[in-house]
């Protein structure tokens, strides 16, 4: 189960009005369960396109797309139902503007429970559970989603998703417009939603930081390739990153300056800022 | 975003291109007066040949115009049929007694659930429509059973077909002209030609300025709406809307759920888009320089001369005739 690439291949029609990257002949799996995939690469690689794939939002050209247990291809199937595929993967997309549209956090939540007829009651308690989930209090299910602050909205859209109880989770660029300390409470919050569903979480994203810090897995996209799955410590320790017009975390790069600059030897692949602190405070020591 | 061109303008280098857009907007007018003032389908004949030698001269594709013609299809039949029917001058060529029974009442009725199940394939929908209609033509001419309902008489005139033929070629030759010009200038171009030719309309009043202004925005955000358009769609999609199932009902809900992000969307883009053209000192009013100004060249001059001949051309035979 889970989602399988084979050979996929998608072109954008050529009078099309979105300028987004084709991919090219691509092939992965995600399992259902357990995973915090990142997917990254530089701006206008295909990364968009490929999530649209996961919940079959768009068809590939060529190649199928297995998303549990139905291929999705070129041609439409009358016998699956698209629909609810959308069920299994739940896809959020960068701006919440683009989903919240009700008068109050509730009623924007249930929307999704509704479409596949939940019953109403159930949906409300599924609404208040998944609002907790994201860490907002219920004092916020009679709100407006309009009046909030972009992370407020931003985590009411992926109440909005969760609510769906999907098995694979993809979201496009949550971290985008946030600051520092905001990337890192929301990150934890995916952390700690996969710990306690074993969901398997995607992410697209552009910082490196987050990508080294939290994920198991990276895929890297390049001009609509995929040129690298791994593991996050495979792609920093080896992987050529310029070639993929990606950068180091932050970290690496200030403890590589202090290495160089200071003739020093300290381990430059920590994972967080504070590991870097301590193995800096370590190397004055000795 | 740079490639995309909303309308029909299709990139070329005939001599139409490179002619003022204010020139063209003046000649497709004064060609259309000077096709109305025609009177004979002889003298509308040769107009259309000469449109066909601007097309040609123009290096424009005869097919691209007619394509622009396909959707105004059905109202040329219209016209013609219209035409055909109910003008009753002139000698009488075919008279037909239709009547309505209920033998063939169920017989047309049988014949469109027909039709319209082979319409379903989607193949050959036009020769399907011609003989669904030559179908029911056949039932209410010949089959005749009692009790008779009613019964009216079919008649075609001469005068009949000559007008059909008159209005079906005046109508062609006029879209044409049309097409030809929005093929072969851009929607940018055509709002700045109308934007200086309505100038003058500022005595009574009409900015016209602000208009050009008006439509070039809107020109401008099409795509990007529509573009929006497609995430919102694919997001609520994401949370199961399904906006080709379910009931009325479910799908109000649905197109709201797509409506109110859209409209948000917009207003917060109009905002900032007034915010940015502020900081660059747009002040609503005043007067500004272009980028590209309009020029009349001897293109131009050699093309009024041509469009006035045409007129002169016409008005005399009008005289004449």
């Amino acid at each position: 189960m889970g989602i399988r690439f084979r050979e996929v291949s998608y072109h954008y029609p050529q009078n099309h009005l979105q300028f987004h990257q084709a991919i090219e002949k691509i092939s992965f799996q995600v399992s259902a369960k357990g995973e915090f995939i990142a997917l990254v690469g530089h701006t206008g690689s295909g990364k968009s396109t490929l999530a649209q794939h996961m919940n079959a939002l768009i068809f590939p050209t060529e190649g199928s797309v297995e998303i549990f247990g139905h291929s999705v291809t070129r041609k439409r199937n009358r016998k699956i139902r698209y629909n609810d595929l959308r069920k299994h993967v739940g896809l959020v997309f960068q701006f919440p503007e683009y989903q919240l549209f009700e008068e109050t956090v509730e009623k924007d939540i249930i929307f999704g429970p509704l479409n596949y007829k939940v019953p109403l009651d159930e949906a409300k308690t599924i609404a208040l559970k998944t609002l907790a989930q994201v860490g907002l209090d219920e004092s916020y299910l009679n709100r407006n989603p309009f009046n909030l602050s972009g992370g407020e909205k931003k985590r009411v859209s992926i109440a909005g998703i969760l609510a769906l109880d999907p098995d694979i989770l993809v979201l496009d660029e949550p971290t985008s417009g946030l600051d520092p300390e905001g990337k890192r409470v929301l990150m934890d919050l995916f952390q700690s939603i996969q710990f306690e569903t074993d969901k398997t979480i995607v992410i697209i994203t552009h910082d490196m930081d987050l990508v080294y810090q939290y994920t198991s897995r990276v895929l890297v996209m390049n001009q609509g390739k995929l040129v690298f799955d791994g593991t996050p410590e495979k792609l920093f320790r080896t992987a050529p990153l310029t070639e993929y017009q990606l950068s180091m975390p932050e970290t690496i790069k200030v403890l590589q300056a202090i290495n160089e600059r200071l003739g020093l030897s300290i381990d430059i692949y920590q994972k967080t800022a504070e590991a870097a602190i301590q193995a800096i405070k370590e190397a004055v020591r000795q | 975003m740079k490639n995309i061109v909303i309308g029909q303008y299709v990139p070329g280098d005939g001599f139409l291109y490179r002619l003022d857009p204010r020139t063209k907007l003046i000649a497709v007018i004064i060609l259309m007066v000077a096709v109305f003032l025609l009177e004979t389908i002889i003298e509308l004949v040769v107009a259309f040949g000469l449109v066909i030698l601007l097309l040609i001269a123009g290096k424009i594709s005869i097919v691209r115009v007619a394509k622009g013609l396909k959707p105004l299809f059905v109202l040329l039949l219209f016209t013609f049929f219209f035409q055909i029917l109910f003008n009753k001058e002139g000698t009488l060529l075919v008279e037909e007694i239709l009547s309505l029974n209920p033998g063939n009442l169920g017989l047309g009725l049988l014949l469109t659930v027909l039709w319209r199940l082979l319409a379903r394939f989607g193949k050959f929908k036009t020769i399907l429509l011609f003989l669904w209609i030559a179908g029911i033509y056949c039932l209410l001419r010949y089959v005749a059973i009692a009790p008779q309902w009613t019964t009216f008489s079919l008649q075609i005139h001469e005068k009949g077909i000559e007008m059909s033929v008159f209005v079906v070629i005046r109508l062609l030759i006029i879209i044409s002209l049309s097409t030809i010009m929005t093929l072969t200038t851009k929607p940018t171009d055509l709002t700045q030609g109308l934007e200086k030719l309505m100038r003058p309309l500022k005595v009574i009043g009409i900015k016209s300025d602000d208009f050009a202004l008006i439509i070039s925005i809107s020109l401008r955000y099409i795509p990007t709406i529509l573009d929006e358009a497609n995430k919102i769609m694919a997001a609520q999609a994401s949370r199961g809307a399904d906006f080709s199932e379910g009931g009325l009902k479910e799908k109000i809900k649905q197109v709201i759920s797509l409506l109110v992000p859209m409209f948000i969307i917009a207003f917060k883009r109009s905002e900032e888009l007034a915010d940015a053209m502020e900081s660059r000192n747009f002040v609503p009013g005043k007067k500004r320089t272009r980028i590209h100004e309009l020029s009349f060249g001897w293109k131009d001059a050699v093309t009024s001369v041509v469009i006035l001949l045409c007129l002169a051309a016409s008005i005399t035979l009008k005289v004449i005739g």
